[in-house]
């Protein structure tokens, strides 16, 4: 297969594994803010959010202070953020167009109908009614999206590529949903608060349906990481997507480990030995925060580790 | 419905002077009065919406940046009794013969210019003519033309002309089947009682005649490509279908690399070599070194691989000294000096603006004719004289005195027309018809082709690009109609 068209189908499920996390994170604050009064408490909410999903930094760039409607624009419809609900929808059919001989018919069809149908709905004002509803959409026809790769697609090249990256997009995702938790579990130590911060992240996962059956409403902060991070069975644990790219890289490379992908075994294998070594109810906060951290960038590395190794980024000396 | 119809004075492809349909007809006009108004509306929304989300689009680029668009179908389709088109095919195979004799010769011997034929100032000042690069090259099956389009019209006495050659990068193809598809889905009662050729095993001659051209250095099982300029090209959908239809990969210039003379395809194992390049992109971005050295589309050392005979280029390099409006006046000729016969499909009469007497004609019957700009296409840069304005004809009178070489003439040709469904009512619209012949080690052409329709109330330009519709092409088989 054609390194481009390998690259296109890896960011084709990235921008829709993202659209869909970002779609939730949303409407969950949506939700919770109906119940909030404290205006400081909810510009923090709002920061945090954009940490999660795009970037404070830049936002504060463009405007002057935390504002709803600002905000909301900018995460749902902004064409200047880069990670933009619209803009990953965006990317997302650019890939697909541009793979459009590698993908079920069915899912090109998908894409470029959901696009359409929401560039003629764009003019309308956005109400909190129908922001819920554009993100109900999303996170649908993310949904829908999945249902076609598993139904119709077969299990080779192409479809190893559409999973490791919506894996990779989902395990960054987490990682990075739980260290803007911590960090505000450190900052108010209230138990109220804290119980509010952990059930939110399980909510923003999709997570407090499966999270409940196993374990009591207490939140506890350990259970909550335990099960995020190491839960072997929950499909956006951190553990269960290392696994899975794994297991997939495996299959891509006819269980051989060649000169060329030796260092994206290593590197899955060295997240996988970590998180099963590590106990995390025997940590601290700040030993977790750490630990986040290090997990985050090794996400990070494993996505830059696997571009390489498929040639997905172009070697900057080319020899021609 | 078609009560209201009138024929007026062109050939009707459907429809005779008394509103009675013509034979090949009857079943069409039968069924689709079973049809309410309200239900060929609804199907006509269906057809159109169908289009758009299968993103069979085009990209236009005069209005800010690139908006895509969907070529508007018409459900009336073009029907070809099989008599008919057993003409057209015959035709269609002469030209394209006598047209890769031609341009074998023209980059050989050039014996048709030394024989006084074709003018050599012709050839030689012909923007597209490749000497340097082309000349003398063995190429596989000596074939220059691996898909051609040709462009056919019918004129007022309902006889088939060839408008048009186009030899380099014709599209449209996947149009045929795509109008072909959404007829099936949208309108299936339309197909009861005819009995029609199907477009089902095109792909396997299209394949097949793509695989013929293996070069000679070819080592193992000939891998071949569809070269595109990218999915921002206006023809994208066409290359996207194309590639994939014939199970072959879809690259672009940046996936190839030439390395010792060989062209490889970057992949996720590494590099794989590749035989056989069906190129959508120009001749003149193919190989920054060997032609325009500001192209990003291209590959370079193309062409080096191309001359040690390690790859295939289809269509041929240079394809375009054949194909001009002002060699298009010499195809007949080329027919009776190579084949030794007589064009089965005729041209349409054409004044060479060169030719002092003939220009001077012209300027003085500009409203009578049709003026082109031999280099141009996609109808730009072209005069329709009786539907022209005093103003437009001045300016154009300007550009011919100025570069008298540049245009041809030709009389207005009333073109034919067929009723096409739109805004709730049938009127006649002018068609012309895109004929897809595939080259390889036999020659094939598609049954029907693409039928273009004007649908801008009586304009003539069928240019998907200025508002040009499709039509489904039926080619009758078997005894045609099927009355039980």
């Amino acid at each position: 297969m054609l390194s481009r068209v390998a690259d296109s189908l890896y960011w084709m499920a990235r921008n829709i594994e993202r659209s869909e996390n970002n779609a939730r994170i949303m409407s969950t604050q949506l939700i919770h803010m109906l119940e909030a009064s404290d205006q400081q408490v909810m510009d923090r909410d709002w920061e945090e959010i954009l940490d999660i999903c795009a970037s404070k930094e830049d936002y504060y760039e463009r405007y002057a202070r935390m504002d709803r409607e600002t905000v909301i624009q900018y995460i749902t419809l902004s064409p200047m953020n880069y990670n933009s609900l619209q803009n990953s929808m965006i990317y997302a059919r650019e890939n697909a167009k541009a793979t459009r001989d590698s993908i079920p018919d069915e899912l090109w069809q998908l894409i470029n109908r959901f696009y359409l149908d929401e560039k003629t709905q764009q003019d309308q004002a956005m109400t909190t009614q129908s922001t819920q509803a554009y993100l109900k959409d999303i996170i649908q026809m993310s949904m829908t999206a999945q249902g076609i790769i598993e139904s119709t697609m077969t299990r080779g090249i192409p479809y190893a590529f559409i999973k490791i990256g919506k894996w990779i997009e989902r395990a960054e995702k987490t990682a990075r949903i739980l260290n803007v938790v911590c960090e505000k579990t450190l900052r108010d130590s209230s138990d109220t608060e804290n119980y509010y911060y952990w059930l939110t992240a399980l909510q923003i996962v999709n997570g407090y349906d499966s999270y409940i059956k196993e374990h009591p409403p207490t939140m506890d902060p350990k259970d909550v990481l335990t099960f995020l991070i190491e839960n072997e069975q929950f499909p956006r644990s951190i553990q269960y997507c290392v696994d899975h790219i794994m297991r997939a890289t495996h299959k891509l490379e006819s269980g051989k480990i060649s000169h060329y992908s030796e260092d994206l075994f290593e590197l899955l294998t060295g997240i996988q030995n970590e998180i099963r070594q590590t106990d995390i109810s025997e940590m601290t906060m700040e030993e977790l925060m750490e630990f986040l951290d290090h997990f985050q960038n090794s996400c990070y590395q494993v996505s830059r580790t696997f571009s390489e190794t498929y040639y997905l980024v172009e070697p900057v000396h080319a020899n021609h | 419905m078609l009560n209201k119809y009138q024929v007026g004075s062109f050939y009707d492809e459907m429809m005779n002077d008394d509103g009675q349909p013509k034979n090949h007809y009857e079943s069409f006009y039968d069924l689709i009065r079973q049809l309410s108004d309200e239900e060929l509306r609804e199907k006509h929304e269906t057809a159109q919406l169908s289009f758009l989300r299968q993103g069979i689009t085009f990209t236009v680029y005069n209005d800010a940046g690139g908006t895509e668009r969907t070529m508007p179908f018409d459900f009336v389709p073009i029907i070809i009794p099989e008599e008919q088109w057993a003409k057209i095919e015959r035709g269609m195979k002469q030209r394209m013969k006598a047209l890769n004799y031609f341009l074998d010769d023209i980059y050989n011997g050039q014996e048709i210019v030394k024989d006084g034929i074709v003018p050599e100032d012709l050839i030689r000042d012909n923007p597209n003519y490749y000497e340097k690069q082309v000349t003398g090259l063995e190429i596989p099956l000596r074939n220059h033309i691996f898909l051609a389009g040709i462009d056919l019209i019918r004129d007022e006495h309902g006889e088939y002309r060839v408008l048009e050659d186009n030899l380099r990068n014709p599209s449209g193809m996947s149009y045929v089947f795509q109008n072909r598809y959404v007829m099936r889905q949208v309108y299936p009662e339309l197909f009861f009682k005819h009995s029609i050729r199907t477009l089902e095993h095109q792909f396997k001659e299209l394949h097949g005649a793509l695989i013929s051209h293996a070069p000679k250095n070819t080592l193992a099982e000939p891998c071949a490509v569809l070269l595109t300029p990218g999915m921002y090209n206006s023809a994208y959908y066409d290359h996207v279908f194309l590639a994939q239809q014939m199970g072959i990969e879809l690259v672009e210039g940046r996936d190839l690399i030439v390395k010792d003379d060989v062209v490889y395809m970057k992949t996720i194992r590494g590099l794989k070599r590749v035989d056989i390049i069906y190129r959508r992109i120009d001749d003149d971005f193919l190989d920054p070194e060997a032609f325009r050295p500001d192209s990003a589309l291209g590959v370079t050392g193309l062409l080096r691989a191309y001359r040690k005979g390690n790859v295939a280029i289809l269509n041929g390099i240079g394809n375009g000294v054949a194909d001009d409006k002002a060699m298009y006046a010499y195809v007949p000729d080329m027919i009776r000096y190579y084949l030794d016969e007589d064009p089965i499909i005729k041209n349409v009469e054409t004044y060479f603006l060169r030719d002092p007497e003939q220009l001077e004609y012209v300027l003085e019957n500009l409203e009578d004719l049709v003026v082109k700009n031999v280099g141009a296409s996609g109808g730009y840069d072209m005069l329709i004289g009786p539907h022209s304005t005093e103003e437009e004809r001045s300016a154009f009178r300007r550009k011919i005195i100025e570069t008298p070489s540049q245009y041809i003439a030709q009389p207005t040709i009333k073109l034919s027309r067929a009723p096409a469904f739109q805004n709730d009512e049938f009127y006649p619209c002018h068609v012309d018809l895109r004929v897809f012949v595939m080259n390889g080690a036999t020659s094939h052409v598609l049954p029907g082709g693409l039928s273009r329709v004007a649908l801008k109330k009586g304009s003539l330009v069928v240019n998907s690009s200025q508002g040009g519709g499709g039509k489904d092409t039926w080619v009758l088989a078997g005894g045609g109609m099927n009355h039980a």
